[in-house]
């Protein structure tokens, strides 16, 4: 077992028009053994950025709160929200940083553009490679389900609605076939007029 | 240095100004559980097919799209034909990361280069500055790259290895698909070839990759960097395995369609927008709410 | 320290002879990969200074970092000297820097040059740094094969000509055996006139009776 699946997990995001959807499950586990079913795995770095961390829960608690720190410097420095490009950046450059000691994470950054509502998203491995998708970006220990499901489910284009719909049942049909995510989930959605958070009914076995 | 006072100061708490790797978490990792480190997590590669010829008037590059964590396709569209300077252009195959962060440094030290000597770079510069850091690294950043560009002595193609030995070749090849594209430049590659013949047959040469090398795969990106300066870079010069078209063109059946209201919901809660506040709520860092 | 995974290695035949008022270096032109061969036609002669050559065997990475080196201390120190350097200086360089470095590297390196003291020279340094004058020396995976021509047929104070079909032909001969050996054959020849380069394209190689 990768140290990577240790505590379990999964994170996806998706685009829609002039919105974008952030989610993961709640699960934290050691290995087989759940310990708790409240743990969120995507955080709100402001009020239209939001970044998704899986991986090994001590690091997703340290790099949250590293980035919350840089962030909050950065507005003081800046009185300006950061940019999305600019926050998977500067993630980017914190986990290269480590290159040859590494943070056991692989995060995934939400965000709209304050330009023009734009959607945008990004992933990234351990070491901060990133990935710049036009649909959709997962990670997890049930990425290869929810790359699946999301090939399938996907649409250009949709509304803030049908995004939620869509991200949502493809995150909870994925965690299903997935012993070590699932046990509840929460869906963020991310439009011009506001973020609605949602928590979703899942099976609990 | 890293932690060598007891009291941080807050640019030693950022470690903002400390050049090189960081090494904080290395002790921390290796004395993790053994059997969580038996499969240690693999970074992201690119499998890769990069080639580079010169023609008459300059050099083409090619790359394919795809990248691969383990057998998975971890992005479909990646960009491998990275900027170095705006005669300057390289093709990176190896450790995602790596090749993107090699390149990223070093067009910033050409950048300051030219900024202090006011001329614009030279393709050999750029070489040894690639071949310096790599062998530094001696092969642990996993960059394979093919450089190419014009400058003042003429149009120059070169290969780095990830251990910092550097080849200068007309025509180059690297990544898994090398094989593959070296086999129809060694049929195809003529000396001062038109710059039409020169992109057809990198073209060649990437979708070989792209078609018999597993590593390889999705779209041709090509750039063309021409003596008299000019640089065309054609992303997604040929897209063949290219699935948005089958995507809005497929009827989907009704199972794919999520109706509304088809998930339960145990709670919303909606956080509205504020405008005029941009950048001036600082989050209360201790909030580990739910 | 060996070859490392995936690490580039110039298997190799190199050679170096002295002859009457110079000398003669000459190289195959592979460069392989374990069994792909990743340049055909490489450079395996690289010049140290105007009339100072080295021939590179090993790691690829290595030699071509050494002979920057070497090439950038003679440059600087010809300057502080007011002349150019002798050829034994540059071996002596090319020594120390693989002694120092010894665990960290995989070069075997023979130089040759012309100094107007001492005439053609030949010197090879071990992967150790052992550093020793010779008459001639062959290096590279492809030398085992043609010890026993070269001692046969080498000739001590042999003219220009003589010495360069010694090259060419003990090399050829390499190349037909050795199967990290083969490309085209490049030759430096280096004696008071100068510089020359010599090009024997691969299906010009004077191999057989």
């Amino acid at each position: 077992m990768s140290i990577l699946e240790y505590n379990g997990g999964a994170v996806v995001a998706m685009v829609g028009k002039n919105c974008v959807a952030i989610a993961s499950d709640l699960r934290y586990g050691v290995q087989a053994q759940t310990v708790a079913c409240n743990f969120p795995k995507v955080h709100k770095m402001s009020d239209r950025l939001f970044v998704g961390l899986s991986g090994l829960a001590t690091d997703i608690q340290t790099l949250e709160q590293l980035l919350r720190f840089r962030l909050n410097l950065y507005k003081l420095r800046e009185e300006r929200d950061i940019k999305p490009e600019t926050f998977s950046a500067l993630l980017s450059h914190i986990l290269y940083e480590k290159r040859f000691g590494p943070y056991f994470v692989e995060p995934l950054v939400a965000g709209l553009r304050a330009e023009d509502n734009t959607p945008f998203i990004s992933g990234m491995d351990l070491i901060g490679a990133p990935v710049f998708a036009k649909d959709f970006v997962v990670a997890g220990t049930c990425a290869a389900n929810l790359y699946g499901l999301c090939e399938s489910f996907f649409k250009p284009d949709l509304e803030p609605e049908q995004l939620f719909e869509v991200l949502s049942q493809s995150l909870l049909a994925s965690v299903d076939r997935d012993a070590l995510s699932g046990w509840g989930a929460v869906v963020h959605v991310i439009t011009p007029d506001g973020v609605t958070s949602r928590t979703l009914k899942a099976r609990q076995d | 240095m890293h932690g060598e006072s007891g009291k941080q100061s807050l640019r030693g708490a950022l470690k903002e100004d400390v050049p090189g790797f960081n090494f904080d978490n290395y002790a921390r990792n290796a004395s993790l559980p053994t059997e969580t480190t038996m499969h240690l997590p693999s970074a992201m590669k690119t499998g890769t097919t990069i080639a580079g010829v010169t023609f008459k008037d300059g050099v083409v590059l090619g790359a394919d799209t795809r990248a691969t964590g383990g057998t998975e396709v971890a992005d479909k569209n990646c960009e491998k034909i990275h900027y170095l300077a705006p005669n300057i252009y390289c093709c990176g195959a190896g450790t995602a990361a790596d090749t993107e962060k090699t390149t990223e440094i070093i067009s910033s030290q050409l950048d300051l280069l030219r900024l202090s000597t006011g001329s614009p770079s030279r393709v050999v510069t750029a070489c040894t500055m690639l071949k310096r850091m790599l062998f530094r690294y001696q092969g642990h950043v996993s960059a394979a790259l093919v450089l190419g560009g014009v400058d003042s002595s003429g149009a120059h193609l070169y290969q780095i290895y990830p251990h910092g030995s550097t080849d200068k070749n007309p025509y180059v090849t690297m990544g898994s698909g090398s094989l593959a594209a070296m086999s129809v430049f060694e049929t195809g590659f003529k000396e001062d070839m038109t710059e039409a013949e020169a992109i057809e047959l990198v073209k060649e040469a990437i979708l070989a990759g792209i078609y018999n090398d597993l590593g390889s795969g999705s779209n041709v990106d090509l750039t063309i960097i021409r003596k008299n300066g000019e640089v065309t870079v054609l992303r997604g010069y040929l897209t063949p395995n290219d699935v948005e078209p089958l995507r809005t063109s497929y009827k989907r059946p009704a199972a794919l369609s999520v109706p509304a209201g088809a998930t339960a919901v145990l709670s919303t809660h909606m956080d509205p927008a504020r405008p005029g506040l941009e950048g001036l709520v600082i989050e209360d860092a201790t909030a580990m709410t739910f | 320290m060996g070859l490392k995974p995936g690490e580039v290695a110039t298997g190799t035949t190199i050679m170096a002879v002295e002859f009457d008022g110079g000398v003669v270096l000459g190289a195959d032109s592979r460069t392989s990969t374990g069994t792909y061969v990743a340049n055909r036609v490489s450079d395996k002669l690289t010049a140290l200074h105007h009339h100072i050559y080295c021939c590179r065997s090993g790691s690829a990475a290595d030699t071509q970092a050494l002979a920057d080196y070497v090439r950038y201390f003679l440059a600087s120190h010809a300057i502080d000297l007011g002349r150019t350097p002798a050829v034994y200086t540059a071996a002596k360089l090319m020594s120390t820097l693989i002694y120092r470095n010894k665990d960290n590297l995989l070069a075997g390196v023979i130089i040759g040059g012309w100094d107007p003291k001492d005439g053609g020279q030949v010197y090879t340094v071990t992967l150790g740094g052992t550093l020793q004058r010779q008459k001639f020396s062959i290096g590279g995976s492809g030398s085992t094969y043609i010890y026993g021509h070269v001692d046969e047929a080498f000739k001590e104070n042999m003219t220009r000509e003589e010495c360069q079909n010694f090259v060419k032909k003990a090399i050829s001969h390499a190349m037909a055996r050795d199967g990290s050996s083969g490309g085209v054959i490049r030759m430096v020849t280096i004696d008071k006139t100068g510089v020359s380069r010599e090009f024997i394209p691969g299906d010009k190689l004077p191999y057989g009776p």
